[in-house]
């Protein structure tokens, strides 16, 4: 297993608690999706990733405790503070949980068609698609194109060549050939590939004064 | 039930519990907490007949990997359940949860938000599969509270109503257009009503 969290370390020092908080539930919303998708494409780079997030929000657990027990003053903030405590200690739980759904992929899931069948057939699916040349979502970045609101598929990783992006920024431009790891319902999965074929072009809305 | 669908409404019903658990603490809310608990009953029930079923079939088919998998597997889902249990039971506390919470919450790449359903809007009367709420807005419903009375987890089915309080999850680029389709002031075009 190959963690590579050591260069974030110098960094969390000048987070706040909410910064670290606000983390901690990113990490705790992605990961659970990341292990499904390792579980379903059978791949153990993505069961990586879900590994080092892993490390990271133990790290970023650590951290917060810290800074709890220094800002309780008195019993009523005590009260508060491990509230919040619990609250990061509950996305860590969901983190670990997610790390165990990765470790089955010794238990080769790709030869089981219930787990493929139930993370198909869920409310709320992951899926795959490939960027057409044809699409012009090639060069805008997520932020432009604002996928999620125009569709209602998060993309919670790209796979481009053979490097992988996971929970991309919103920054992030989008290239011909880009293999798009994507979260939702079939309804929006459907409407988005027609958008990533080039069937039709991405909606544009006259700016507003 | 089968298998598949048990294992199926335990990982819906477990992202449904983590979504309705930060709903809770956002809005300080006990009802919603009190769902989750609700929630995890059916989730233990489930997890238990789930372990059943696989050794039943092991036994029958010999595959010890293949229940192994599906045990494992509804455990994990389980514990992410019992995480969201965590998470909600800060809620039931006497002292509210504190505020870094709530700020925390509302700067996630995933927020949390709510809205009164106007009266005449395009929700209004309408199913959440006619107006494909999330394809179209990219929110997606995680409760409707009509009076006293909740519904957790909506579907297609969900016939939504003027008045209605409506929780959705999804990217906070969504939030205006959302507010704004729901309160009346923006109206879908014919096109997002069709499928694709």
């Amino acid at each position: 297993m190959v963690y590579y969290g050591e260069e974030d370390e110098e960094e969390k020092e000048n987070l706040t608690v909410r910064e670290l908080l606000t983390e901690i539930k990113d990490i705790s919303e992605v990961i659970v999706d990341l292990a499904y998708a390792a579980l379903l494409f059978d791949s153990q780079e993505i069961g990586a990733e879900v590994h080092h997030l892993c490390s990271r929000m133990d790290t970023l657990n650590h951290e917060i405790k810290i800074r709890m027990m220094i800002a309780s003053r008195t019993a009523q903030d005590a009260i508060q503070l491990s509230g919040l405590l619990q609250v990061a200690e509950g996305a860590a739980a969901i983190s670990a949980a997610a790390g165990d759904i990765v470790e089955l992929l010794e238990l080769n899931p790709k030869g089981n068609p219930i787990v493929s069948l139930v993370l198909k057939e869920a409310e709320e699916k992951i899926r795959l698609l490939t960027l057409s040349d044809r699409s012009d979502m090639r060069g805008k970045s997520l932020e432009d194109l604002s996928v999620e609101t125009e569709t209602g598929m998060r993309v919670i990783a790209i796979k481009r060549g053979i490097r992988w992006i996971y929970d991309p920024e919103e920054t992030e431009r989008l290239k011909e050939c880009d293999l798009l790891v994507v979260r939702g319902t079939e309804d929006g999965y459907e409407r988005l590939r027609c958008f990533t074929s080039g069937v039709n072009k991405w909606p544009v809305y006259p700016e507003e004064e | 039930m089968g298998l598949e669908e048990m294992l199926l409404e335990i990982k819906d019903t477990s992202e449904l519990m983590v979504d309705l658990a930060y709903s809770s603490l956002l809005y300080n809310n006990r009802d919603i907490a009190e769902e989750v608990y609700q929630l995890d009953g059916r989730m233990r029930e489930l997890e238990n007949e789930i372990q059943e079923m696989a050794i039943e079939k092991a036994t029958e088919d010999k595959d010890i990997k293949k229940a192994l998998l599906v045990i494992r597997l509804a455990q994990s889902v389980g514990e992410i359940s019992k995480a969201a249990l965590k998470i909600a039971d800060v809620v039931r506390r006497d002292v509210p949860p504190h505020p870094v919470i709530q700020l925390a919450l509302r700067e996630t790449d995933v927020i949390i938000t709510s809205v009164v359903v106007g009266e005449g809007s395009d929700l209004d009367g309408a199913t959440l599969g006619k107006v494909r709420l999330a394809t179209n807005t990219g929110m997606y419903a995680i409760a409707v509270r009509r009076g006293r009375r909740y519904i957790y987890g909506p579907n297609k089915t969900t016939t939504i109503m003027g008045g209605d309080t409506l929780y959705v999850r999804g990217p906070e680029d969504g939030e205006q257009y959302f507010r704004d389709l729901a309160s009346g002031k923006e109206h879908l075009g014919p096109d997002d009503l069709k499928g694709p």
